[in-house]
């Protein structure tokens, strides 16, 4: 590729790794992704026929837009809202995995971006909190009754292997190619591997957020309980971020 | 060689292709197991530490066995994402305690999952496949038979509810020395086509007179109909939409005949679901005419002047309980607020409430299912706590599943609160020339009355009122004393307690029923253990005359044994 740079001193596995193994692996990845959209666009929708519910400053269309944008409300859900620790941390990978694809396509072309210390910086802590996440999650993951019991296989690896990634982009952000190959080879490597993971796995779980959230938010919108008032469950602020214990006795 | 699979499963699988739809798709496939559900689900939170109530395992149940058939990776790679098929009956009865025992559908965990997974309606779903086959709790499979073969839910025949629709005409008119108030019966033309819950022709014909009172005060152009009454619906709670389809379209049918411009639906959190926002997907059906839950009639009565209140007839400290049906399914969170600041004059907030509210823990049908009920009870721990906060001495709701099932955790943990419906208290603070005095609608004057209960304050009070209406009362302890008694005095009517030393209320009932001298006394069952109902009703004997669960007003006593001894006749 011609916006490729430094080619002198990038060795070719590295040219390799980070140009044409990253296309194939995004081409494989989006040719899986349309059969997956096509595959759940194959069932039917249900459809509803009474007339909506519920206070007129709900409708299907802003219920299905409150829902795809819930996410981003943490105070619109006790279990975000009673948690609000874990929904930082939730933000924090999310932008950490979001950001780590994006380096994977500005290090072969478009360098310039991630050439400053400050975002080098920037991009370290990011990627080495993610990555700190990551491992905590592993850890609950394994520790917690809860969460152990409802845990494939598919999701430890999953939250490995993004922790695994997370360390590589780390090293890998100075992208300085005389001293890092190894984790310029590994970072793209491994994000090789997850593109071509990725539909099979839970990882592809945006894909089918929006269908989820915009089915749940339709429906709910039309039966006037999308979107939810501010504060939805009329808390006092003293028990707004707690949840209610039951009743010791019987 | 593969694993032999049972026809049941087999036939689970293939029903699974043709039920699953987009929603549902997306649901099964998008849980990332991040937990976050886990403590939104009042089983986990009064169970804590049993991972088998978690919204997202129960939910995995019919997630292995949909990755096993329909998910790619699951097919392929079936034990890298836990995929699991179903081959034994045994599994099938697993997931018939999960899907029915261990969740209320009361959809808090779907509102509260990140991803927008709607655990509720897929565990309908699983419920729908298990019943398609016959499997579950014999409770859920009686209500659906007597609503697929009497056309309501709970086996109410024709005759019996005409009867109690005329007798609480009588009453009202009586009360009121007004002839003009009339329950109307497939009037044609009206303005308002009132359906009701079987429950309350059953145990709770008040609800009925208020209503009626109502749209009198109101001069509502109101009918009642003869057939296709009951709004509620069991399709609901099993998942089966044929069912569902068919009880909805008997209930827009009854309408459409009489030519009612609007259906009004009686405070029931599932029948108004059911009918206002799930029937016509159900069958399949588009009706020309509005529908509205009484709620909202009653609220806009008010509001349009057509009927007066006086708050200060309710002065009781009162909380509200958000159905779930209602809040979380139908959006109807603020009008009964508004209706209840109307007519009372302490209202308290409960918490948390609207769509974040605790379930009652008797929805889904588990009212119905009392193989689960200990387990029930032990998770209405969470509402119990919710209930003991606000102080309020009665709470609201406007759901008769919510009503039973907030009856029996008031009683299991002895928060001495009454539970009543907003329709109540808007006739109570109605305001009308003549106050009702229900208690002195008449003597018992020559009705010899034997009273069956072991719990002696229960005797006391029901003596009391009873004797000081006129009737002979005679009192027995335990069963085999009730059955001495009744075989010595032969008396007008039993009231029965159902659990009792000794012989129990059901075991005395069916006695009494085939005793071929007392076969044909009058019974009314009055327990606190609501669940227990079906114990009377599944014997081969015909039903008793009456039934009360307690705690019993002195009202309600005397209007059900008006009833019982003056309007009901035998059903052979």
């Amino acid at each position: 590729m011609d916006a490729l740079y430094h080619l002198d001193t990038t060795s070719p596995l590295l040219q390799f790794a980070e140009d044409k193994l990253q296309i194939i692996a995004l081409s494989f990845m989006a040719l899986v992704y349309i059969f997956k959209v096509k595959w759940i666009l194959s069932f039917k929708a249900g459809k509803e026929r009474q007339a909506p519910t519920g206070n007129p400053r709900t409708t299907a269309q802003k219920g299905a837009v409150y829902s795809l944008f819930n996410i981003f409300m943490p105070w619109s859900m006790p279990s975000t809202r009673q948690h609000p620790f874990f929904y930082l941390q939730f933000g924090i990978f999310h932008v950490a995995v979001g950001t780590s694809i994006a380096m994977s396509i500005i290090i072969p072309y478009f360098p310039q971006l991630i050439a400053n210390e400050a975002v080098i910086f920037a991009l370290q802590v990011l990627f080495g909190l993610g990555c700190v996440i990551g491992l905590g999650r592993f850890i609950r993951r394994t520790v917690s009754p809860y969460i152990r019991a409802i845990s494939t296989p598919d999701d430890y690896f999953s939250v490995a292997l993004l922790t695994v990634w997370l360390a590589f982009a780390f090293m890998a952000a100075p992208n300085n190619r005389a001293e890092t190959e190894f984790w310029l080879l590994g970072y793209f490597f491994l994000t090789a591997f997850f593109l071509f993971y990725v539909p099979f796995s839970k990882i592809s779980h945006y894909i089918f957020y929006p269908f989820t959230r915009w089915y749940l938010g339709k429906t709910l919108g039309r039966r006037g309980v999308y979107p939810l008032p501010l504060n939805a469950g009329n808390e006092p602020l003293s028990r707004l971020f707690a949840n209610t214990k039951p009743l010791e006795g019987k | 060689m593969g694993m032999q699979r049972s026809y049941k499963c087999e036939r689970v699988i293939e029903r699974l292709h043709k039920k699953v739809n987009r929603q549902v798709v997306a649901s099964l496939e998008a849980c990332v197991h991040c937990g976050m559900c886990t403590d939104q689900c009042h089983y986990v939170l009064a169970n804590p530490g049993d991972v088998t109530y978690m919204p997202s395992y129960k939910a995995d149940k019919l997630r292995k066995f949909f990755k096993a058939h329909i998910d790619w990776t699951g097919r392929t790679f079936p034990w890298w994402v836990s995929a699991r098929s179903l081959y034994t009956d045994q599994e099938l009865e697993e997931l018939k305690d999960t899907v029915f025992g261990k969740c209320t559908n009361c959809r808090r965990c779907s509102i509260n999952c990140p991803m927008g997974v709607d655990m509720a309606t897929f565990n309908r779903m699983a419920r729908g496949l298990l019943v398609s086959v016959g499997v579950m709790p014999e409770g859920v499979a009686v209500v659906a038979k007597d609503q697929w073969e009497i056309g309501n839910q709970m086996g109410v025949l024709r005759e019996d509810y005409i009867d109690t629709l005329t007798w609480m005409e009588e009453e009202l008119q009586a009360e009121h020395n007004d002839p003009a108030i009339k329950i109307p019966i497939d009037k044609m033309d009206c303005d308002v086509v009132y359906s009701i819950n079987p429950r309350e022709v059953k145990y709770d014909p008040r609800t009925i007179a208020d209503a009626a009172l109502i749209f009198h005060v109101a001069g509502e152009n109101w009918t009642m109909a003869s057939e296709g009454w009951d709004m509620t619906n069991f399709g609901l709670f099993n998942g089966d939409d044929d069912l569902g389809g068919a009880v909805a379209r008997r209930c827009y049918e009854a309408t459409e005949n009489l030519r009612g411009k609007k259906l009004v639906i009686s405070e029931c959190g599932h029948g108004y679901r059911s009918t206002r926002c799930e029937g016509q997907n159900w069958g399949q059906k588009d009706i020309p005419f509005a529908m509205e839950s009484s709620v909202i009639t009653m609220l806009r009565y008010i509001k349009e002047g057509r009927i007066k209140v006086d708050k200060t007839t309710n002065t009781e400290p009162v909380t509200y309980h958000d159905s779930c049906n209602n809040a979380r399914s139908c959006g109807m969170t603020e009008e009964p607020r508004e209706l209840l600041n109307l007519v009372c004059t302490d209202f308290r907030e409960m918490h948390p409430n609207r769509a974040e509210n605790f379930c009652c823990t008797g929805g889904g049908g588990a009212m119905s299912m009392s193989e689960y009920t200990p387990r029930r009870l032990k998770s209405a721990a969470v509402k119990a706590a919710q209930l003991k906060a606000t102080g309020a001495k009665c709470v609201v709701t406007s759901c008769h599943n919510c009503v039973d099932g907030l009856t029996d955790l008031i009683r299991h943990y002895e928060l001495g609160m009454k539970v009543t419906q907003l329709v109540n208290l808007v006739a109570n603070a109605l305001i009308i020339p003549e106050r009702r005095h229900a208690a002195a609608v008449g003597g018992l004057e020559g009705y010899k009355i034997l009273l069956a209960d072991d719990e002696p304050d229960t005797l006391a009070y029901f003596e009391t009122v009873l004797a000081d209406h006129g009737a002979q009362v005679i009192l027995a302890t335990d069963g085999d004393e009730a059955l001495d008694l009744a075989r010595k005095e032969k008396p007008d009517l039993i009231t029965l307690d159902l659990s009792m030393p000794g012989r129990d209320g059901g075991e005395v009932f069916e006695i009494l029923r085939k005793d071929p001298v007392l076969s044909q006394t009058k019974v009314c069952i009055i327990t606190g253990k609501p669940e227990l109902r079906r114990l009377i009703y599944d014997r081969p004997v015909p039903p008793p005359e009456g039934y009360l669960t307690k705690p019993v007003s002195e009202d309600d006593l005397m209007l059900n044994v008006r009833k019982v001894l003056e309007h009901t006749h035998h059903e052979s």
